[in-house]
């Protein structure tokens, strides 16, 4: 099945060190987006990079820093996103939020049984 | 390029153990200089001194020895060091900096000539779009792996680049949740060329994933390009 629709991604970009209420940033957020049927969310680990307070991130092969850049790319419609960003406001401490407007193409098999 | 006549030699002093956001701050402000295109630069690395605080500096005390001297010189001209002066004190923090009058007797010679320069490239800047393709690492096309398959088949309707990322966690509606442990990671394609040529290919992506989802953005774009081809007419035989 084939639906084709408007909606926006929301790219949020912070180090793997970074933590909510013990467990990480990065877990949270997908948890709080499971939470909230969103429907794609991805994580990914960035080999190298820098941002806020222009802190480098490496995940070295000498440095035992394992603060890697970490980059969740988060899509759905413009309201499901509406209700996730004064979420964000209160998780995310230090990081990147970036989102822009996209045009989603979403297959799916129709219902189909669970295993 | 440093011309023979006057110019100016710049000295800042530090100390090795001095970090900024845990780089050494001797290392910032040589990459500093390096992608300012200054024409040299050499770090030297004192054995004893001691600075504004008057503490005692040296090699031989173990336990101060991580904070010893550190030199950095270089020679350019007035202009370029005027231009460069205001971020490295922002940069050296406490440090020390000094000016001096010099005069280029010959500059340094570049050495290795035989490595030609790099041809001038090409920059392109323009509009297009980014197709992003989110499917599941094991996802299958006709005894292929998707991505795999969805790669191939993007490359042969010539489109401009396509970059395949894995996710470490992730989920989508429709989908059991995926972890870093478990075989089946989410993977991304991120295509990216005019609106015209990710059209041609849809139908082709439609067939192919049964489930996963598509998105498309506009895009600025700026691309970089070797001028080459006519220039290259090609010796081999």
């Amino acid at each position: 099945m084939k639906e084709q629709i408007r909606g926006r991604i929301v790219r949020i970009h912070f180090g793997e060190d970074d933590r909510w209420q013990g467990k990480p940033l990065y877990e949270a957020i997908l948890a709080k987006c499971r939470e909230l049927a969103i429907a794609e969310a991805v994580v990914f680990r960035g080999i190298e990079g820098y941002g806020s307070g222009s802190r480098v991130r490496r995940k070295g092969h000498w440095t035992f820093s394992k603060d890697a850049p970490i980059q969740l790319s988060i899509i759905d419609t413009e309201e499901q996103i509406a209700h996730l960003l004064p979420i964000l406001d209160t998780m995310v401490d230090e990081g990147l939020v970036v989102t822009s407007p996209v045009e989603m193409i979403r297959y799916t098999q129709s219902p189909a049984p669970p295993g | 390029m440093l011309q023979p006549g006057k110019a100016v030699k710049v000295t800042i002093y530090l100390s090795e153990g001095a970090t900024h956001h845990g780089v050494p701050v001797y290392s910032r402000i040589l990459d500093f200089l390096f992608y300012r295109g200054v024409a040299g630069a050499t770090v030297l690395k004192g054995i004893a001194g001691f600075g504004a605080d008057h503490h005692m500096h040296a090699a031989s005390l173990l336990d101060v020895s991580d904070r010893l001297p550190l030199k950095i010189e270089f020679i350019e001209s007035r202009e370029k060091v005027d231009s460069l002066l205001g971020k490295l004190e922002e940069m050296c923090g406490s440090g020390l900096i000094e000016l001096q009058e010099t005069t280029v007797a010959r500059p340094a010679q570049q050495s290795g000539q035989s490595r030609p320069a790099p041809p001038a490239h090409l920059k392109m800047e323009g509009r297009a779009q980014m197709m992003r393709i989110y499917v599941c690492e094991d996802d299958r096309w006709r005894d292929k792996q998707l991505y795999k398959a969805l790669l191939e088949a993007m490359r042969a309707n010539d489109i401009a680049g396509v970059t395949v990322y894995r996710g470490i966690a992730g989920f989508s509606a429709h989908r059991r949740p995926v972890k870093d442990k478990t075989p089946a990671a989410t993977v991304t394609l991120c295509a990216v060329d005019t609106h015209e040529k990710l059209e041609a290919i849809l139908p082709l992506v439609d067939q192919m994933v049964v489930e996963g989802l598509v998105v498309f953005s506009d895009v600025d774009i700026i691309k970089y390009a070797w001028r080459a081809a006519d220039t290259e007419a090609s010796p081999a035989q």
